[in-house]
């Protein structure tokens, strides 16, 4: 970014962006409908499995005006759940990790944060064949159902071997690890003098300014404005299930900490209605019709969205009946919230813009697309 | 009272430096060297210190994880001396039509004689620079026979040369596919009807269908 300065507050401040641009946008217009599916991986690295949740909607939503069109089975959209409400909280370890470790407390609580993401990372690697690049799901479904047991083979090349059953591993994970990590991280950090005399006051986004910026996610419900696309414009299996919209209203960086402590504990509550609900569905399809490698999409437009850890994210597609979409889109959460970095730093003191850009929760892949 | 907060983080600091030393206590200090050690270690339960010691212990990857994919090949003692090392690719192209970033490079093979197309392919190249592990090719492959690897140590002293990979190098017995992925393997068997490669056993179907209708025959002629 660039910044104008008087000593050592800031006069203006301007992200530069594009420095990671790849022509997202244009390759999707090249590919074709189920090869995008990998693409969407690499916009936000940290949440590959919710970017897919949004990506197979939106298409799904175009498949739906056509004449045979399956829509993705019960126990599809629960594992779908699974995964997105695990990489929230994935995500926001991480992002309470990296705002800590812009404040200078640097690694130890990163690493804290880190242990928890590898074990939901473990299961993901198990599940759908990679830690970060999952390429999970399908129109129609997933791509395969969860592994009976999380067994890993041993080679020549590497021999540590662990195997555990999937449903106990996830029962374990989720009603007692987790919550114990979130407790622990709010008694470590909430209280701190360090974190709150950092934080408190810091990068105020007013609730007209997050609206006119049209800024989504924690840093809009950090600002008073209890929006969140699951409740706002309910998708998959969202309405069924019962959970609470964290808000917090004074707008800094503080809150926007709170509100993502508050967020994980909220997935927790999702998390565990989710899992009777899988022992429910067991060994129902997981997916809808047979899977194709060239799809028939007629013509139309459709706007998926969903609420990803960052915020909302959008997949604006046109198809004109052929193999590939004609106008491919990404609203991305992460572009649309930085650019209200400048209205949040302007006043503050430049060791505090680290921290303020450390609160939006960016992630560059999804920035420059 | 100012202060109270970092002491209560410190506390927490603290407990986990005391429960890195408490499991090594509790393993004897063997704790990197017993094997029941490990799963314990890298699992729900682990407290304490949560590194793997890479170089010197390798985590086994599990079955469906995804790295540049192989050809699979029949293996090389086939009881069937014909089908020895024969490829299962029949070079029928959907693997390279599916691929996202277009990586993969098939020849179709000809018999030289006749000229006609054989269901082998004569070259297949992937660019492993290229291709981003994203499992499509594995997963519309309608023969089986392209498959994702778990050898992720792939670095070599030339990037310019030794990155594309051709057939023999992608080349790999259909024992090693059962080795890496024994459910998955069985589950695809079982898709097919046989371990064999589907045309074989389209094959073997027809030969016993033929060789029923012969004893048929032969019994009504009795």
């Amino acid at each position: 970014m660039v910044a104008t300065l008087d000593g050592e507050t800031i006069e203006q401040l301007q992200p530069v962006m594009g420095y990671l641009h790849r022509n997202h946008e244009k390759i999707g217009e090249r590919n074709t409908y189920i090869m995008n599916m990998p693409f969407t991986d690499r916009l936000d690295y940290f949440c590959s499995l919710s970017n897919n949740l949004g990506y197979a909607p939106a298409v799904e939503n175009l498949l739906a005006l056509g004449k045979r069109y399956e829509p993705p089975t019960y126990r599809a959209e629960v594992i779908r759940v699974l995964m997105v409400e695990l990489t929230r909280i994935l995500n926001h370890m991480v992002a309470v990790g990296f705002l800590l470790n812009d404040m200078g407390a640097y690694f130890t609580p990163m690493m804290y944060a880190i242990t928890e993401r590898e074990l939901i990372l473990d299961f993901f690697e198990a599940a759908t064949g990679s830690r970060m690049m999952c390429n999970y799901m399908r129109f129609g479904g997933v791509f395969k159902d969860l592994p009976e047991r999380m067994r890993s083979e041993a080679s020549l090349l590497n021999d540590k071997v662990r195997d555990e059953n999937t449903i106990e591993y996830l029962r374990a994970l989720i009603n007692e690890r987790l919550p114990r990590a979130i407790d622990q991280f709010d008694e470590y950090l909430t209280g701190s003098e360090i974190v709150t005399n950092r934080c408190m006051g810091v990068g105020v986004l007013t609730q007209a300014d997050a609206i006119a910026y049209s800024a989504a996610g924690p840093v809009l419900r950090a600002s008073g404005v209890p929006y969140d696309v699951r409740r706002a414009d309910p998708y998959s299996i969202y309405p069924d299930l019962d959970f609470d919209v964290a808000v917090r209203y004074h707008g800094d960086v503080y809150d926007r900490y709170l509100v993502r402590l508050d967020e994980m504990r909220q997935s927790i509550r999702i998390l565990k209605q989710i899992l009777p609900l899988l022992d429910e569905t067991e060994g129902q399809p997981f997916f809808a019709g047979s899977p194709k490698y060239a799809l028939r999409v007629p013509a139309g437009e459709s706007y998926g969205r969903v609420e990803n850890p960052k915020g909302e994210l959008g997949y604006y597609v046109v198809s004109d009946g052929g193999q590939n979409p004609w106008r491919y889109h990404v609203r991305a959460p992460s572009f649309i919230n930085l650019t209200a970095l400048e209205k949040m730093c302007v006043g503050q003191k430049v060791a505090d813009t680290v921290i303020i850009l450390g609160s939006i929760d960016i992630v560059l892949g999804e920035v420059d697309r | 009272m100012y202060g109270q907060g970092i002491l209560r983080g410190l506390k927490v600091t603290f407990q986990h430096i005391f429960e890195s030393y408490m499991d090594d206590i509790r393993w004897n200090f063997r704790r990197y060297r017993s094997p029941e050690a490990f799963p314990e270690r890298q699992g729900v339960a682990a407290r304490g210190v949560f590194t793997v010691q890479y170089p010197e212990e390798k985590l086994a990857v599990p079955e469906r994880f995804r790295f540049i994919p192989f050809l699979v090949v029949d293996n090389y003692d086939h009881p069937d001396e014909e089908r020895r090392g024969h490829d299962w690719c029949t070079s029928c192209g959907i693997c390279a039509k599916v691929c996202p970033p277009q990586c993969i490079w098939i020849v179709r093979g000809t018999n030289p004689e006749t000229g006609r197309p054989v269901p082998e392919p004569e070259e297949f190249y992937i660019d492993i620079d290229i291709c981003m592990n994203c499992g499509l090719c594995a997963e519309f492959c309608p023969f089986d026979a392209i498959k994702m690897d778990h050898d992720y140590e792939l670095s070599s002293y030339d990037r310019t040369s030794a990155h594309i990979y051709n057939k023999q190098q992608l080349s790999k017995e259909f024992r090693y596919w059962q080795s890496i992925a024994p459910t998955t393997a069985e589950e695809e068997a079982n898709a097919r009807g046989g371990w064999e490669h589907k045309d074989v056993l389209k094959q073997q179907a027809k030969e016993a269908k033929a060789r029923a209708k012969a004893e048929q025959a032969a019994s009504d002629t009795d």
